[in-house]
């Protein structure tokens, strides 16, 4: 569905991207991880097409048809409202702007905003969660999501998340998403990609990514199983490592504890730190 | 028609290393296999269960596929999934959950340092008892 093709992208000095390819297959639910600063918002930008790469392209399915922008949804930080605008107006001027017939409010009935609110009047929450009904009207083949999901509220997050997966069993919509604190998406997401120094440095499938990356508390570090960081504790040490084998298991001094995904990307992500 | 039926609680443990689709999968076999399922039961359907577990839609498609490969749920074409009774494939996967579970308790019996001995001891005492009262309640 996406293809990311020898891409090259720089801001001004400091080079981001070079000759870095991706493939995203239709209906996957991916996620983008990596440290701050690595690209990882730079990346879905690209792809949105709100910044253009400098070399290299990106390439849509062709069902998405000569203006693929159309059928993306990109939610993301900056989020385009005008402040002035109530809410039904801003659903009309969607409406125009997208040529699109109808405004599907089942979102916002969820929450409590009134049509004739202003967007000013809104609390960030509200409004993320406005322009993804917004966003969600367009009916897109593809939802880009930035880390503002960071800003809303539990309540609305289940709601947002409730809102993906009926629209992942509908049909096959391609989420690429970008986040550091996952627990409430961690099954959704089907594929995992940390970025790493402008390159993928792990892209695996959740399951086998479960199934290899463990943390070990021991006396020693283990022999035979690269480590990707550890935490230090008067007696012991717990080293996360990766890609354990269950071959391997009886050859290791100390317990053998099973992660969830965000201890999995803090683990990958504390061995860059270090 | 009848209605979904949900006599069951499944959860999804994030810190597993075992796959999700394949908690989920365990868990409905569990309620088929000890009844609480029943022949001709209507399994939720794929969305209603993907909201409630907050799983990947595509995560029940596979547990779904996978219980029809194992003849544990027929699928009707636009009417859902429904619990399928093969005797012979429900005493077989009986028997691998006991085999399983008889498993997990002699590994942990041996883990805590116990002896061949004290484990067959331990369980024809257990054992003895249960089935007394059981006598009794008769």
């Amino acid at each position: 569905m996406i293809t990311v093709k020898d891409l090259s992208f720089s801001y001004g000095k400091l080079k981001v991207f070079e000759n870095f390819n991706l493939d995203i297959p239709e209906g996957q639910v991916c996620l983008i991880t990596g440290i701050n600063g690595v690209g990882k918002s730079t990346l879905l930008r690209l792809m949105a097409g709100v910044l253009r790469p400098a070399k290299g392209e990106i390439i849509f399915d062709e069902k998405l048809g000569d203006d693929p922008k159309r059928k993306i949804g990109f939610i993301s930080d900056i989020l385009s409202l005008y402040e002035s605008l109530t809410v039904s107006q801003s659903i009309e001027l969607h409406k125009s702007v997208y040529g699109i017939s109808k405004f599907d409010d089942s979102l916002i009935r969820h929450t409590k905003i009134g049509h004739s609110q202003k967007i000013k009047e809104l609390s960030t929450g509200q409004k993320t969660i406005f322009h993804l009904s917004l966003i969600l009207s367009i009916e897109p083949e593809v939802l880009l999501i930035d880390e503002i999901i960071h800003s809303i509220d539990a309540y609305l997050r289940r709601i947002f998340l409730e809102q993906l997966i009926q629209l992942q069993s509908q049909r096959k919509i391609t989420v690429v998403m970008v986040n550091l604190n996952f627990h409430d998406i961690e099954h959704i997401v089907e594929r995992v990609i940390l970025l790493k120094k402008g390159e993928v440095a792990v892209d695996e499938k959740i399951d086998g990514l479960k199934a290899k990356v463990k943390k070990i508390i021991s006396t020693s570090p283990p022999q035979t199983i690269p480590i990707l960081s550890q935490i230090d504790f008067s007696g012991h040490s717990e080293f996360f490592v990766y890609p354990f084998q269950e071959e391997l298991r009886n050859q290791i001094r100390g317990e053998v504890v099973d992660l969830n995904l965000t201890e999995i990307v803090s683990a990958f992500i504390g061995g860059e730190y270090a | 028609m009848k209605e979904p039926r949900e006599f069951f609680n499944i959860t999804v443990e994030a810190k597993s290393a075992l796959p999700v689709y394949e908690q989920v999968k365990r868990a409905i076999k569990l309620a088929i296999l000890s009844g609480r399922l029943e022949e001709g039961d209507q399994l939720m359907s794929i969305r209603e269960l993907a909201l409630k577990l907050q799983v990947n839609p595509n995560t029940i498609i596979k547990v779904y596929y996978q219980l029809e490969v194992e003849g544990f749920v027929n699928s009707r074409p636009g009417a859902g999934y429904y619990v399928k009774f093969d005797r012979k494939k429900m005493q077989r996967g009986k028997w691998e959950i006991f085999e399983k579970v008889t498993g997990d308790y002699i590994s942990k019996a041996l883990d805590l340092g116990y002896s061949y001995e004290d484990i067959v001891g331990e369980i024809s005492k257990k054992l003895n008892r249960e089935t007394q009262e059981i006598g009794r309640e008769k």
